[in-house]
């Protein structure tokens, strides 16, 4: 297990950054793991009349945006034995089928609370194969010493 | 506000079923659209914490199937020998596990049954976390209204989500947002697979 201490650590240190391509079958996936069923990611007939996001198709779910991007401070911090405190999400654009989601991450901020209370806070965003921003998150992780 | 909708894709999702929980779930949510809550007619004078429908209890399956879910492999997530074998000494839960819990406790009528609502979409979301739910807890939500309001023509609802285990100690809180279609009879519009929004 990697050690990763809170006074070693600086703001601009990138995190692995993590890509899915996604279809349909991600989208029903994740609507049968968050039991999120809202026919825009799941009704393909429906969502060409109803469009809710004026898109004929079906979307994925701003929670598997929102899951993806942080599965990048996850991979980093829970190896590490460090705990994601808050989440702060936004979408800016839905994601389609056979687009290629790719996330990144940087630490950004270091808050200097106290022993056990320090945490850093990860900036993340998603964006497709062709550069366009899908969403942004903010993710605080605390130190336990 | 009948149901008028018999989605063909039912069958699809249902081979990606793997945990008892997923076999139980209402998977249509255009059944009991007439009892979700509607933007304009949420009272927003009486601001009442109330309990959600049902209780969560957690198994190891329950959280290999939303890592999974989302294409997370992360073995601490996945894989319960390896889990065991780690500091933690147990399966860790992806953080936005918390999706499942809150659509499973709100259930399909009264307080806070507008996350099913077809035509829904996310602007995006707030949580936080105090300690990690475990296998073999059992979770009940209370939620109440936090917000409603416009915004370049668009109409958001929140909710604030408190996740408590048996011993009522709070583990995770969300100020859930969505945008709605504003009237019942938008809603009715998506049902009937017509665009119910302005903007």
């Amino acid at each position: 297990m990697e050690k990763i201490t809170f006074e070693s650590l600086k703001t601009g240190t990138a995190l692995e950054p993590v890509a899915h391509k996604v279809g349909q079958e991600t989208f029903w996936k994740n609507a049968v793991a968050s039991f999120d069923y809202n026919p825009v990611h799941n009704d393909a007939e429906w969502v060409k009349t109803a469009m809710p996001f004026k898109i004929p198709k079906t979307v994925g779910h701003g929670m598997m945006t929102m899951s993806f991007m942080t599965s990048v401070v996850t991979n980093w911090a829970v190896p590490a034995m460090l705990r994601v405190s808050k989440i702060t999400s936004k979408f800016t654009k839905p994601v389609e089928q056979e687009w290629t989601v790719t996330c990144t991450g940087v630490i950004t901020e270091k808050h200097y609370i106290s022993k056990g209370k320090n945490f850093v806070v990860v900036e993340v965003k998603a964006e497709n194969q062709d550069k366009e921003l899908l969403g942004i998150s903010q993710v605080e992780v605390v130190f336990p010493d | 506000m009948s149901q008028t909708h018999f989605p063909a894709y039912q069958n699809e999702l249902a081979k990606y079923f793997k945990t008892e929980k997923q076999q139980q779930f209402s998977t249509n949510f255009f059944t009991d659209a007439e009892n979700y809550e509607v933007w304009d007619e949420i009272d927003f004078s009486n601001l009442k914490e109330v309990d959600g429908q049902n209780t969560f209890t957690i198994k190891a399956e329950d959280f290999k199937f939303y890592a999974e879910g989302c294409l997370d492999n992360n073995p601490y997530m996945t894989d319960e020998e390896f889990a065991k074998k780690s500091p933690y000494g147990r399966l860790v839960p992806h953080p936005l596990f918390t999706t499942t819990i809150c659509f499973w406790c709100v259930g399909i009528k009264g307080s806070g049954s507008w996350i099913r609502t077809p035509g829904a979409r996310n602007p995006g979301q707030y949580h936080e976390y105090y300690e990690d739910f475990e296998v073999g807890e059992t979770i009940h939500i209370k939620m109440r209204p936090y917000d409603r309001y416009e915004k370049r023509g668009k109409c958001y609802l929140q909710y604030k989500i408190d996740m408590y285990n048996q011993d009522n100690v709070l583990k995770a809180s969300t100020i859930s947002t969505l945008i709605l279609p504003r009237t019942r009879e938008d809603i009715r519009k998506f049902l009937e697979g017509i665009r119910g929004l302005k903007d």
